[in-house]
């Protein structure tokens, strides 16, 4: 905890802490210390909140663009409790890959909702560029002592956006042992979300049907009696539609152990367990039906099995040398879509001065391909049961090389600014491009830049 | 077998070696840190001890220093001392800590931790209660501010004791 | 469950992350074994109670990390909770 030094009285600090008690109902504390006999000083120590913001910018190169802002308050209480508090905003602009194939053609898609169609140009990956979606989400996790050498925390979630809401809650006992060299933790989490996409929930295999209000492109008119809009041809689109809305639970449950090694150097143990249930598929996504020449012939919505059991281990160290302080990390992930992954990542964080540091980071990733994935359908196979073209549940690796610059402002406060490079490389898991297919890139890389500014105050 | 003998022995004599270590440090005489807590204690016989461990990286030692500094302003003048021992590997640091929050009573510096090995101190802050006659009677690990009415009851207790 | 099944189709670089996993597990179960031979003494806690040497050094580049690789790819969560720091009250 760093002592505040605040040059001005009326500040941002002041201001969120007296909002963030008027929404808890609670006076601020500051405002009673006249009141208070014992020194002012312990009283603000006692009640003060500590706020950390964050915006942070990703931008594919030609596809998806996201801005997301964060605020956390967190204040500890008399008792040993700590309340966080996390307020986030993003927004999602840009273009997704749909699944479908690249062809030596123009393609012509229909937009998710019906209305209005966009094309895709010879030789270029599908792309929908319908996603423009704003998603708030709030946390609240309370933490506190429970016993001796126990700790349990709680917490919410809920998260909103145009077409989906999901609902959490979480909880977690923590037991410290060895003069609390080792702590064991279990927790548990249950998520229920909801997804009602524009144009409903399409029915699995079925065709993408045609745009049946194409002078209504981005859908602003839709209460429009006009007569140029295609009944017949809305009717059709319906025939595609399963049901408006959709969900899914998930349940997590991890068991963590963490051990002191000696002053330097500490590690954690996880094993985890999570199983979901539901719709899991994307209602947006698609795969080509393709004839032996590679050629299109039709567009199937995708299906996914309607559940999915992950499990993963993870191992991480901290080790602090004279100066430095490095963290690597390694998971494995496997579940019974089989695809399995490895994630290895690692961070320096090296101390310039008293008041800077700098800290590079490298992170490599890699999955293998859902049994169920494939990059397109052949006209001369039986259609099967599942099937998705979406290349995040394909093979693929992945890789990240950022740098984070960290100062401690005069007032106390802390500024970062991080920048990284992600790039993401889908492979081929063995599937034959039949004809025009093998002519085009089916696995397109994908590169981003991720860019951000942080603040605690 | 001749491979391994060599290799016996030279096993055998580190173990040896280490052993001896062992036994030159357990009947070391006592350090400069533990001579000065010995003096302070033996020169405020009589009085009532606080004896307190703490580091600047505690957080609760940093909510402590204000109790504390009251503590010794309202019992001073009933016999009642505070004696802190301060374990931070860098003096600096300990120093620094000092600036942001005074401390107004004794401070033994304890770099290596040998006052806390010889009291046994199962965590941090620590404090112990010493009576007029010099033995232990309470020992507190950790600073909670709920518990500041139990801490001052307990040592206006001691200090009521003859 | 297959618990630890490698599959065969991982290119080149799988022998030395096959390397990493399983060193990392036997560290772990040596770990678990010796626990109570390893550690510190409660004043000798001060790079631990570091904000650099917290597990989750960064909240918030975690949670917004998080969001991001769960959205682009098939994995997520595994990271923990618990246990550093200064290990004080």
């Amino acid at each position: 905890m760093q002592l505040n030094h605040k040059k001005t009285p009326i500040n941002i600090k002041a201001a969120l802490t007296i909002a963030t008690s008027a929404l808890l109902g609670t006076l601020p504390v500051i405002a009673n210390a006249a009141d208070d006999t014992t020194t002012p000083a312990k009283a603000q120590q006692e009640s003060s909140w500590d706020f950390e913001s964050a915006f942070l910018y990703y931008s594919e190169s030609d596809r998806v663009s996201a801005a997301e802002a964060v605020i956390s308050a967190q204040k500890t209480f008399e008792n040993e409790a700590v309340l966080n508090l996390k307020l986030t905003i993003d927004s999602l602009t840009g273009a997704s890959a749909t699944g479908a194939a690249a062809q030596p053609n123009v393609q012509t898609f229909t937009r998710p909702s019906g209305k209005g169609s966009y094309q895709t140009q010879a030789g270029k990956t599908p792309l929908d560029d319908t996603f423009k979606d704003t998603r708030v989400q709030l946390n609240a996790q309370w933490t506190q002592p429970l016993a001796e050498n126990y700790t349990g925390s709680a917490g919410v979630h809920i998260s909103k956006e145009y077409d989906y809401l999901s609902l959490g809650v979480n909880g977690n006992l923590a037991y410290d042992f060895n003069n609390k060299n080792s702590t064991f933790s279990v927790g548990l989490s249950y998520f229920q979300d909801t997804f009602t996409p524009e144009g409903g929930i399409p029915v699995a295999f079925a065709s993408m049907p045609s745009a049946y209000d194409n002078d209504d492109e981005y859908g602003i008119d839709e209460e429009s009696e006009d007569e140029t809009v295609n009944s017949a041809g809305k009717t059709a689109f319906n025939a595609t539609r399963r049901t408006d809305s959709d969900d899914k639970t998930t349940a997590d449950i991890m068991f963590g152990f963490t051990q002191v090694i000696n002053r330097r150097m500490i590690t954690q143990f996880n094993y985890s367990y999570s199983k979901v249930d539901g719709y899991l598929s994307d209602p947006f996504k698609m795969l080509s039906l393709v004839n032996s020449e590679g050629i299109a012939q039709d567009y199937l919505y995708e299906n996914r099995p309607d559940s999915r059991v992950k499990q993963s281990v993870f191992a991480q160290t901290k080790y602090h040398f004279e100066q430095n302080v490095i963290d690597i990390s390694y998971r494995y992930m496997w579940d019974d879509w089989a695809i399995d992954s490895h994630t290895i990542d690692s961070r320096l964080r090296i101390p310039l001065s008293r008041n800077s540091y700098i800290e590079p980071h490298f992170r490599f990733y890699q999955q293998s391909a859902a049994d169920f994935y494939q990059p397109f359908l052949a006209q001369s196979n039986a259609i099967p049961a599942f099937a998705s073209a979406d290349y995040r549940i394909g093979e693929m690796s992945a890789y990240t090389l950022g740098v984070k610059y960290g100062m401690k402002l005069s007032d106390g406060n802390d500024l970062s600014f991080r920048l990284e490079y992600y790039r993401q490389e889908p492979k081929s898991s063995g599937h034959q491009a039949p004809g025009a297919l093998a002519e085009v890139d089916l696995y397109e890389s994908v590169d981003a830049i991720i860019a951000q500014v942080s603040y605690s105050f | 077998m001749t491979k391994i003998l060599p290799k016996l022995i030279n096993t055998f004599a580190v173990l040896a070696l280490l052993l001896c270590l062992l036994l030159v440090k357990n009947t070391q005489a006592m350090s400069i840190p533990e001579t000065k807590l010995q003096q302070t204690l033996a020169e405020h016989r009589g009085q009532v001890v606080y004896l307190d461990f703490w580091a600047s990286w505690c957080g609760p030692c940093r909510k402590s220093f204000p109790w504390m500094n009251d503590m010794q302003q309202k019992y001073r003048d009933q016999g009642f001392v505070i004696i802190s021992v301060n374990l931070d590997a860098d003096k600096t640091l300990a120093t620094e800590f000092l600036l942001g929050n005074p401390a107004n009573f004794l401070v033994i510096y304890d770099p290596e931790g040998d006052i806390a090995q010889q009291f046994n101190i199962q965590g941090m802050p620590s404090s112990l209660l010493i009576d007029k006659q010099g033995n232990v009677q309470q020992a507190h690990t950790g600073f909670f501010t709920h518990k500041v009415k139990l801490y001052e009851t307990q040592l206006m207790a001691l200090l009521a004791v003859k | 469950m297959k618990i630890f099944q490698v599959k065969k189709n991982y290119f080149n670089a799988d022998l030395p992350l096959q390397i990493i996993k399983y060193s990392l597990l036997s560290a772990a179960i040596f770990l678990a074994s010796g626990c109570s031979s390893l550690g510190v003494q409660p004043w000798e806690r001060d790079l631990l109670a570091k904000e650099e040497m917290a597990l989750t050094s960064s909240a918030i580049d975690s949670a917004l990390d998080d969001h991001i690789y769960f959205s682009k790819e098939a994995s997520s969560g595994g990271k923990g909770f618990g246990g550093g720091g200064c290990g004080c009250n």
